[in-house]
């Protein structure tokens, strides 16, 4: 069945100028978007993915130049003057942005947000427009609709925010709706339940659908037909089957198989790492774009290149994915770290720990008595949702918080006291990587001089000639070259800046990294070889990693145990396996149930979070997990403790229900 | 070096500013030894001459001191003094901001309210009331007056641009390998703060200048036989009628000079913040 297209993009091009030179954003973009289809747009940042909607919706900077045509319904959108295109942008055509807390109007209550829309488009009255909201906002399941109408964006959650923002794009009944990256900032559980309504109103409206992503687990929930583009180009398109499971640009097959996906563990695989990074396109670069970083290029990849058919619907401008593999040495196994399950001594002890923030009125409970520890020579990953207390874990660790309560015994010490009262000694044993790498290395500082800061302060090396030595040493173990040293933190990606902070972390040789977050503001094809090289530098120094992350596919991946983190307090802890297996806490259950999989074929149940963490000020008494759980037993959850339930020696949940409800045999 | 030149070209305003500042500075050092006429000599026979005549390019006042002479010879004071309160009250004001906002809590309120406390009386009431105190006032004196008069201003910028950078986890990388709050606050935050400090600096320079000049009006500036340009604008009020050359040529050169700095200040302050 063909259908009618709605949206034909004919050989697109965008230019941003800038000061010194000229920058190419698209180039010849040719993609077309059936009526009721919905299409997937998959890439690395800096590749155009976000331009193109841009391009689409007329709202690019004003230094970029598009040409090209751009037919929404036979008519080229281009060539509207700006009074004509009203018609069409944000009527026939909306888009729902990554942000929802800045897409919003914070001083205007969410009612007035939505009325707007109707009431310029359509010409509604104030009643009319309201009702139209309030039909729209039933759409998406918001319970209380017109109570929600009369409140600020910052009274409601995240999640609610970005429903709200589909709701007034679909408030025109568009024909066409752009979402670029909108559940990038949100929750793996309330990712799922924002796809899966998606997905439901494309059905009911027969609207289509571009959906732009970073990953490809999500595009697969939502899309039909998937475009992947890498600097600027579209180098292939293809059905969501055909991407997946016979990919024939060698960038496609990269970019899936750098994905972290579940069940891969680092004592099986290593990932497979993208070299290099997206680089800016300048004007007069020709030939396949992806050249400068693809293992199977040949000398004709410079010239003969284009979109070509090679199948029915899928387009590709190269066969070459499969092309005789390079034989790598990235793909050599590493070795079994927990070898025997022999048990070591625990470096890190945490017991009862409790830190609050805010004053004796409004007590926020971060952490909420959390005991846990943590083996020589082990990876410990943390894992739950935003506002589960992980980092706080973190950082009270590395001694940036104080705790409120608690002892924290490190090799026998207690150090549960602010990075003030601790010895140089401790200070060095336990080092700290921050998510953003951009913001933890010093940028009026050269590499040398961050690198070697740390071994003069703390390992008392005195000497210049020896630090630049140790500087190079600690440079060549995370894969940079000399050439690093003289350079700054803001001429660096944002992969080589991460590698720049665990060479700062290493070069005096820690004995536990707590890791916060430290691949989330990376690109997948740079998370993955810093993943790798985490991996590695944890088999070679012997060191013990606190792995904090939101993304369960990532901490499956690097850490020998595992704890889930449920508002200050820990659910499930345990060997990896135990965890991410039956029997688990329902919590577990339903985040493990969350995590779009990257396989579209794999048909997993899922299970629906509503609503939010609830408000951590309250002092509960119960299961904190109660009011979302989906085996709630009844009243016994809200008025008494959940037991520590041991399932193994060292793998317990705290629950309410038997072992067998559970999921155990 | 060469986005600084790019961002020239497309700036003619900049260039003309940088391009007075440099004939004044220019004046300022070598303008001196190229005059025919030192700054106290008096013509009797000449006085109040038209410009042009008599070999007085700008004419002279009522004594008959070559006009054209004080101003270049005004000009070594008015910028030495302007930059050297610019320079004093930025730097007393980076140590007073950096402080508070570091430390923050007490001793943040204490430096703030003591601000406070200076702000509420005009500049130039605090200058005058302090000079007139003091009696004939110096280079010294009137460096040192004006500094205090700017250094609330300057340290409420220094404290903003610290704790832009304060919470950055480079600062945090620092507070756990141990550095002593010396170290973070003047080696880790510093140099990333430099870029709104040099414009708060040329920024000052600007308002130096007006403040010196208006000093020199109300005659508790520099005392003569210094020249000032400021001092000079109100020597001449009385004969205005009869040789406005005397007081309209000094106003010129305080208006151009703080024109230039403004235009310069503009210029810094587009290429350190703006384009980042």
């Amino acid at each position: 069945m063909k259908n009618k297209s709605i949206l034909e993009i004919k050989n697109l091009d965008v230019e941003y100028s800038t000061l010194t030179d000229k920058v190419v954003a698209l180039k010849d973009i040719n993609i077309t978007v059936e009526e009721g289809e919905s299409l997937g747009i998959i890439g690395e940042s800096g590749c155009g993915k976000s331009t193109l909607s841009y391009a689409i919706m007329d709202y690019l900077p004003s230094n970029g130049l598009s040409n090209g045509k751009i037919l929404f319904k036979g008519e080229n959108l281009l060539e509207k003057s700006p009074k004509e295109q009203t018609k069409y942008r944000g009527d026939r055509i909306a888009m729902v942005y990554q942000n929802p807390y800045s897409s919003l109007n914070p001083s205007l209550t969410i009612g007035f947000q939505l009325d707007e829309v109707t009431m310029f488009h359509r010409g509604f009255s104030r009643k009319e427009a309201r009702n139209a909201s309030i039909e729209a906002l039933k759409d998406l399941y918001l319970g209380d609709a017109a109570g929600i109408v009369r409140r600020y964006p910052h009274q409601i959650s995240g999640g609610m925010q970005q429903r709200i923002c589909i709701a007034m794009a679909l408030l025109c009944k568009p024909d066409l709706l752009i979402l670029d990256e909108p559940t990038t900032a949100l929750d793996v559980t309330t990712e799922v339940v924002i796809l899966d309504i998606i997905s439901e109103l494309k059905k009911k409206y027969n609207m289509s659908l571009i959906y732009i992503s970073h990953d490809i687990g999500v595009i697969n929930k939502v899309s039909d037909r998937i475009a992947v583009m890498y600097r600027g180009e579209v180098v292939e398109t293809g059905s969501q089957h055909t991407i997946y499971k016979h990919p024939e640009h060698p960038y496609t097959r990269a970019l899936i198989n750098c994905m972290p996906r579940s069940g891969i563990v680092k004592e099986e695989v290593r990932l497979n790492a993208i070299p290099g990074y997206v680089a800016k396109r300048s004007a007069a670069e020709t030939g396949c774009p992806f050249v400068s970083r693809c293992e199977k290029k040949t000398l004709i990849c410079q010239e003969n290149y284009g979109l070509k058919e090679s199948k029915a619907n899928h387009f590709s401008s190269c066969s070459r994915a499969y092309a005789e593999d390079v034989p790598d040495k990235e793909r050599t196994r590493l070795k079994i770290p927990l070898e025997n399950n022999v048990k070591e001594e625990n470096i890190l002890s945490i017991k009862d720990l409790y830190k609050y923030y805010g004053g004796p009125g409004k007590k926020v409970r971060a952490l909420d008595g959390v005991s846990v520890s943590l083996e020589r020579n082990s990876v410990l990953g943390v894992v739950g949702e935003s506002g589960c207390g992980k980092s706080t874990m973190g950082l009270t660790v590395s001694g940036l918080l104080k705790p409120t309560k608690g002892q924290l015994i490190f090799d026998g010490i207690d150090i549960a006291v602010s990075w003030r009262k601790r010895t140089p000694e401790i200070l060095k044993n336990i080092q700290l990587i921050f998510q953003n790498p951009g913001r933890s290395l010093n940028p009026s500082f050269t590499i040398e001089t961050i690198i070697g800061r740390p071994m003069k302060k703390l390992l008392g090396i005195k000497s210049k000639t020896e630090r630049r030595k140790m500087v190079i040493d600690i440079l060549k173990k995370v894969d940079l070259g000399e050439e690093y040293l003289s350079r700054k933190a803001s001429q660096l990606s944002g992969g080589e800046m991460q590698r720049v902070a665990l060479a700062r972390a290493f070069s005096i040789s820690p004995d536990l990294l707590v890791c916060d977050e430290p691949t989330s503001a990376l690109d997948v094809s740079v998370q993955a070889s810093v993943l790798n090289l985490l991996g590695e530098l944890q088999q070679e120094s012997k060191a013990s990693y606190i792995f904090i992350s939101h993304d369960l596919n990532v901490i499956n991946y690097i850490s020998d145990y595992i704890m889930v983190m449920y508002l200050g307090r820990i659910c499930e802890y345990g060997r990896k396996d135990e965890v991410v297996g039956p029997p688990y806490h329902p919590y577990t259950e339903a985040l493990i149930s969350a995590v779009p999989d990257v396989d579209p074929d794999s048909a997993k149940q899922q299970i629906r979070l509503e609503g939010s963490p609830p408000n951590p000020t309250k002092k509960i008494k119960g299961c904190p997990f109660e009011g979302r759980c989906h085996k709630k037993i009844g009243k016994i959850c809200e008025t008494t403790a959940p037991p520590k339930v041991y399932f193994s020696d060292d793998h317990f949940v705290f629950c309410h229900l038997s072992p067998g409800k559970l999921g155990a045999k | 070096m060469k986005t600084i030149l790019l961002h020239l070209k497309n700036n003619p305003l900049a260039i003309l500013g940088i391009m007075i500042l440099f004939l004044w500075i220019f004046a300022a050092l070598f303008g001196p030894a190229l005059l025919s006429y030192n700054y106290t000599e008096m013509d009797m026979e000449h006085q109040m001459t038209t410009p042009g005549e008599y070999g007085h390019l700008l004419g002279t006042d009522a004594l008959g001191r070559d006009v054209f002479a004080r101003i270049i010879y005004g000009s070594r004071s008015i910028l030495t003094v302007a930059l050297m309160t610019s320079l004093v009250s930025s730097i007393v004001g980076i140590l007073i901001g950096f402080t508070a906002g570091y430390f923050g809590s007490l001793v943040d309120t204490f430096f703030l309210r003591a601000m406070d406390i200076l702000m509420a009386i005009p500049p130039l009431v605090l200058s005058m009331v302090v000079l007139g105190i003091l009696g004939d006032s110096s280079f010294l004196s009137l460096t040192l007056i004006v500094s205090i008069a700017f250094t609330p201003a300057t340290a409420r910028v220094a404290r903003g641009a610290l704790l832009s950078c304060k919470g950055s986890e480079y600062v945090d990388a620092a507070r756990i390998r141990g550095e002593s709050h010396f170290i973070i606050m003047f080696v880790e935050i510093l140099p990333n703060t430099i870029g709104p400090i040099i414009v708060e600096i040329t920024a000052r320079f600007a308002y130096s200048i007006m403040m010196i000049a208006s000093l020199g009006f109300l005659g508790v500036g520099l005392q003569p036989p210094t020249p000032d340009w400021g001092m000079m604008v109100i020597e001449n009020k009385s004969i205005i009628r009869a040789a406005s050359w005397t007081v309209l040529y000094p106003s010129l050169a305080i208006a151009s000079l703080v024109i230039a700095v403004s235009l310069f200040s503009d210029f810094v302050s587009k290429v350190m913040i703006h384009e980042k």
